[in-house]
């Protein structure tokens, strides 16, 4: 899931951007060579052999180096909690910001898996979502050690404890979380926007944004219908689709946007639109805007960032300390602030007030709001009303796909 | 040892390496994505050739409006390209002076910056209430609902722009070698300006506006990047499509049979339009 | 200012009933980075109707500015120009009824010799069934009838330049303006091409102005040269009196080859006066320079005689040695060092009767007729 800019610079905003576009051409065409060369007989399968924690983990030895790739701004500039993981281990990290989205990443890496060679990390941040499952059904990452999780089992938050998705956490430990909900711009919308309704309310004709990814406008489109994602099916979804045709065909939605709903937003070319949490309170604390996001009446969508091991990575040992070391409520709660996104870590919120306690100013008034923010720590209430992505049975991913993208991609 | 049979075989040794490029880059994928294109399967159980011809149906009844959505896009691109391109062209090829290669690297200028970041500049200059429409809606000229972002004219445009030095550079090539007392030869034979230009410096340019088109349709075509940053909800093109197919659905073989599908319409378009055009007059021309 | 033969104008310009190009003062100055650059700097000329005309003159000297003046390519910067009386300041080329003939021919790539030579004629509206008609006698005029659905790539340089004479030709324009047509072909093209164009000038007998740097091209082709040096006309006159009486050091130096002689004027006469030049050197010229003073002559080479024996005393003598000598077949140059200095160029017919009067450093007497001198002008 895509982390925010913290500096909020529109232009970096761009930056960050620009790079995913240019990168998949040379990866289509690649991986275009690829395929034509496996192509004579067929593509056989990608899947791997299924490997047990025990067997994975038997005679593996700290390397004293790791090569962690994660998501742009998803750490500061110093990489702060790498040098204090460095400090407390030994370990050094190689850190590389190198997934700009979940589509593009699991392209890159997945051939390279099929034929269990080196991706270039040890560690990675995965979002949740369909690749997610992919990369869990073609068994290319490797099972946690929960014998070197005292932290997570410690400080971790339940309910980013046996996932849906990943029961047990048998692979992945959550790196952030984030909710998708509503955004909009009072400067344009003069009243309370409280429901799904809203969305597909005529008078914000051509004025509202829709997310393009398939899981994300399909949840939203679940729960217009009364219909709870995680245990929807076929039938669901197709009412929620004909909700979302309906409410493109009124006019109503100006656009499907991957990321870029912030800027629109902000200059009012639309008024209410489909967002991620972090990105509006970031774009309040540094652009000083006054956008509003809320978890509408119906619900909203919760995601996860997972940190997941690759079953090829040369420092398996040092790549499950750093994800132990990131649940020490402190090192959780500088991380915090400076993604503002939520924490799986709830003792980060005491560690960020008193962190507000002995700043002053500007900084204090920042990390008291940070800290109270219901968009970094929901409430119980909040949390009752978020529900995951659509799980979907391998098989199944294609025809959701297509039938959401036929929406977003007319 | 050196001999004539040596020396005749050196320009086929230079062309090897074209042909070892071409074979490994463009023979060869062309005939995997083929093979791919007539596949089944998924990409956690592999995939099978089946012969499946279905992956075309569902290309051209799944996608044909895309596919000519974008073929159309592509045209006005081209032609907005040839209407701004051409007399920009012709003005450094004929009034450049001494200045032209100063010309040319302005034109050039803003394709130093990535094609993403200057789409993205446009939303910043087109934003409904921005530098470019906000004045004209304050002065009442546009009325307070109009925008050019998220619709098929700012797509339109934003091809246009960025192809724009792919139609210039040609022509300017072209116009610029034409003998300038050719066309004083016109004037002086009773020709106006504008006979001039019409009867002598447009078909003479005609090859370089040729260029020029193949070079703007073919790529406008199959862009993917102006959609998805300026297009609204009607605006996607095949690019994008096969772009998701590939990337986000796995499907290999509908992404693989979409792209054939695209090629043949592009094929087809540029030879119809060299048919329309007649290439033979062109290459001769060219060949003076 | 040189001397020309031609009258003033009158001061209102009008011309006389028979010129068909008159240029009255006409001035070009270019402006550029550096500054302005005169190309032409007050010329006056009146070109009859009919008439095979030559502008002459080393390149840079003002000819193909003056050329592209009349055709409307370029604005005087003063003066004016009239085309069969009127004045054309201001009108463009395509409203002027003149037609050039491109150095570079300038023919249309992309039509064939036909639509090439029918361009004109298209242009002024004139029906189909006529261009057929008078494309294809032009074609005929020039020989290549035989090409007329050929683009101009396929032909030769020599058949090239007759499609551009024809596209020129076929308009009937009341004059036709050359441009150094024949520079880009060799010789003996070109020499075959002087006579074709003497010839299709007199078929189709409209005015010709020819520019060139080639003084025998001009001399061979031209009723009258105008030789122009810096932008301004040093002569005016037909082939003979340009060539036998060179008004300017500048014409004398330029066409043909001259001998230079300067002396000394011992005695005068009447109009005329008696040259010393070396020792026993003797020139008797028409000139005006006073006694005492020095004076400027010059005498073609084939005009100078070579002998052993002392001349008679009406003749022009000088007294020298052969440095060089050169047997072309037909005549044979010799190069003599006078004692006056100057080295002297002879050409000498190798007639039936003629021997080989001298060989190297064999010691000669030059003679001439008086009237074959001419003094320059300081």
């Amino acid at each position: 899931m895509p982390p925010t800019p913290p500096t909020g610079a529109p232009l970096r905003r761009g930056l960050t951007r620009a790079r995913p576009a240019r990168r998949d051409v040379l990866r289509l065409a690649g991986a275009a060579a690829g395929l034509a060369l496996a192509a004579g007989c067929g593509i056989r399968g990608q899947k791997r052999p299924e490997v047990s924690a025990a067997e994975f983990w038997d005679g593996r030895r700290r390397t004293g180096r790791l090569r962690f790739a994660n998501w742009p701004l998803y750490m500061d500039e110093d990489r702060t909690q790498l040098a204090q993981f460095t400090d407390a281990t030994g370990v050094r990290v190689a850190y590389d910001e190198a997934i700009q989205d979940n589509p593009s990443w699991f392209g890159r890496i997945q051939p390279i898996l099929a034929n269990g060679g080196d991706i270039g990390c040890d560690l990675m941040v995965v979002t949740n979502g369909l690749e997610l499952g992919k990369l869990l059904a073609l068994n290319y990452l490797a099972p946690l050690d929960h014998a070197r999780l005292p932290n997570f089992a410690e400080h971790g938050a339940d309910l980013y404890k046996d996932t849906a998705y990943d029961p047990g956490n048998t692979y992945c430990v959550p790196y952030t979380s984030g909710l998708t909900g509503i955004a909009y711009n009072p400067e344009y919308v003069d009243r309370e926007i409280t429901s799904l309704d809203d969305l597909w309310d005529p008078a914000f004709k051509g004025r509202v944004g829709m997310m393009r990814d398939p899981q994300e406008i399909a949840n939203f489109g679940l729960l217009r219908t009364g219909a709870e994602p995680e245990k929807s099916g076929e039938r669901e979804w197709q009412a929620a689709a004909r909700a979302l045709r309906g409410q493109r065909e009124a006019g109503i939605v100006r656009a499907y946007y991957e990321q870029d709903y912030i800027q629109p937003l902000t200059n009012g070319d639309v008024w209410l639109t489909m967002a991620w949490s972090g990105d509006i309170f970031q774009q309040n604390a540094t652009e000083g805007t006054d956008l509003r996001f809320v978890v509408p009446e119906e619900g909203a969508t919760i995601w996860t960032d997972n940190m997941i091991i690759p079953f090829t990575s040369r420092s398996p040992v040092d790549a499950v300390m750093l994800m132990d070391f990131l649940y020490d409520p402190e090192v959780a709660a500088g991380l915090t602030e400076y993604i503002n996104y939520v924490t799986p870590v709830p003792e980060a919120k005491d560690r960020i007030l008193a962190h507000a306690e002995d700043a002053e100013g500007d900084d204090r008034a920042f990390l008291t709001e940070l800290a109270e923010s219901p968009l970094v720590f929901p409430t119980e209430d909040e949390y009752a009303r978020l529900h995951g992505y659509v799980p979907l049975e391998p098989g199944e991913d294609e025809g959701f796909t297509s039938l959401f993208l036929g929406i977003t991609q007319a | 040892m050196p001999g004539p049979s040596g020396t005749s075989r050196a320009p086929y040794l230079l062309v090897l390496p074209g042909w070892i490029w071409l074979a490994i880059f463009f023979v060869l994928p062309i005939c995997g994505m083929l093979s791919v294109s007539l596949m089944t399967g998924n990409v956690i159980d592999g995939f099978g050739f089946t012969g499946a011809v279905g992956n075309y149906a569902e290309a051209l009844g799944g996608y044909w409006e895309q596919i000519l959505r974008s073929l159309l896009y592509g045209l006005c691109a081209t032609v907005l390209c040839i209407a701004v391109g051409y007399p920009m062209a012709y003005w450094i090829a004929f009034r450049g002076g001494a200045h032209k290669a100063t010309y040319l690297l302005l034109l050039l200028l803003p394709f130093f910056v990535a094609q993403v970041l200057r789409a993205i500049s446009w939303k910043f200059i087109l934003a409904d209430n921005g530098v470019v429409l906000g004045p004209l809606k304050a002065l009442g000229i546009l009325g307070p609902d109009a925008h050019v972002l998220s619709t098929a004219t700012a797509v339109v445009c934003g091809l246009a722009y960025n192809f724009l030095p792919f139609m210039v550079l040609p022509i300017y090539a072209v116009l610029e070698r034409v003998d300038h007392s050719v066309v004083e030869a016109a004037r002086d034979l009773f020709a106006s300006r504008t006979q001039a230009f019409l009867r002598v410096v447009l078909p003479l340019s005609l090859p370089g506006v040729f260029a020029g088109v193949l070079m703007v349709f073919v790529p406008t075509s199959s862009d993917y990047v102006n959609a998805a940053v300026l297009g609204g909800t009607h605006n996607t093109m095949i690019g994008n499509v096969i772009r998701t197919q590939y990337l986000v659905n796995n499907a290999y073989p509908t992404a693989a049979a979409i792209t054939f599908v695209l090629m043949a319409a592009l094929l087809l378009g540029i030879f119809g339009y060299a048919r329309a055009l007649g290439t033979e007059q062109v290459m001769e021309v060219q060949a003076r | 200012m040189a001397t020309t033969t031609q009258r003033e104008p009158g001061s209102d310009g009008a011309a006389p009933a028979g010129a068909a190009i008159a240029l009255h003062g006409v001035s070009k100055t270019f402006r550029s980075g550096q500054g302005e650059v005169a190309a032409v700097r007050g010329i006056d000329l009146e070109i009859q109707r009919g008439e095979f005309f030559a502008l002459l003159g080393p390149s840079g000297c003002g000819k193909t500015t003056t050329m592209r003046m009349i055709a409307g390519f370029e604005e005087p910067t003063s003066g004016v120009v009239r085309l069969a009386g009127d004045d054309v300041t201001g009108v463009p080329p395509n409203r002027r009824d003149v037609t050039m003939v491109f150095q570079s021919y300038a023919l249309f790539p992309h039509m064939t010799v036909f639509d090439n030579v029918a361009f004109g004629l298209r242009r002024r509206r004139v029906p189909a069934a006529e261009v057929a008609e008078r494309v294809g006698a032009a074609l005929d005029l020039v020989e290549l009838a035989d090409r007329a659905g050929y683009r101009p790539a396929r032909l030769s340089g020599g058949q090239q330049q007759r499609v551009a004479l024809a596209r020129a030709v076929v308009n009937r324009p009341a004059a036709l303006l050359l441009d150094e047509p024949l520079g880009a072909l060799d010789l003996k093209l070109r020499q075959a091409m002087q006579i074709e164009l003497k010839r299709i000038q007199r078929e189709v007998g409209i005015t010709f102005v020819y520019v060139t740097h080639d003084q025998g091209e001009a001399l061979t082709m031209a009723d009258r040269i105008a030789v122009l040096n810096n932008g301004v006309v040093e002569q005016l006159g037909t082939p003979a009196e340009v060539y036998e009486r060179p008004a300017t050091r500048f014409v004398a130096g330029f066409i043909g080859t001259s001998n230079l002689i300067t002396g000394t004027v011992a005695r005068r006469d009447g109009e005329h006066a008696d040259v010393e030049v070396g020792a026993g050197g003797h020139v008797r010229v028409r000139t005006a320079t006073a006694q005492g003073e020095r004076v400027d002559l010059t005498v073609r080479p084939e005009k100078v005689r070579l002998g052993t024996a002392e001349p008679g005393p009406e003749l022009c003598r000088l007294r020298g040695t052969v440095e060089e000598v050169v047997y072309l077949g037909s005549a044979t140059h010799y190069t003599v060092a006078t004692r006056a200095g100057a080295a002297i160029v002879v050409f000498q017919q190798n007639a039936h009767d003629a021997q080989n009067l001298a060989e190297r450093g064999s010691d000669v007497w030059l003679s001439w007729q008086p009237r074959h001198t001419y003094a320059l002008p300081g």
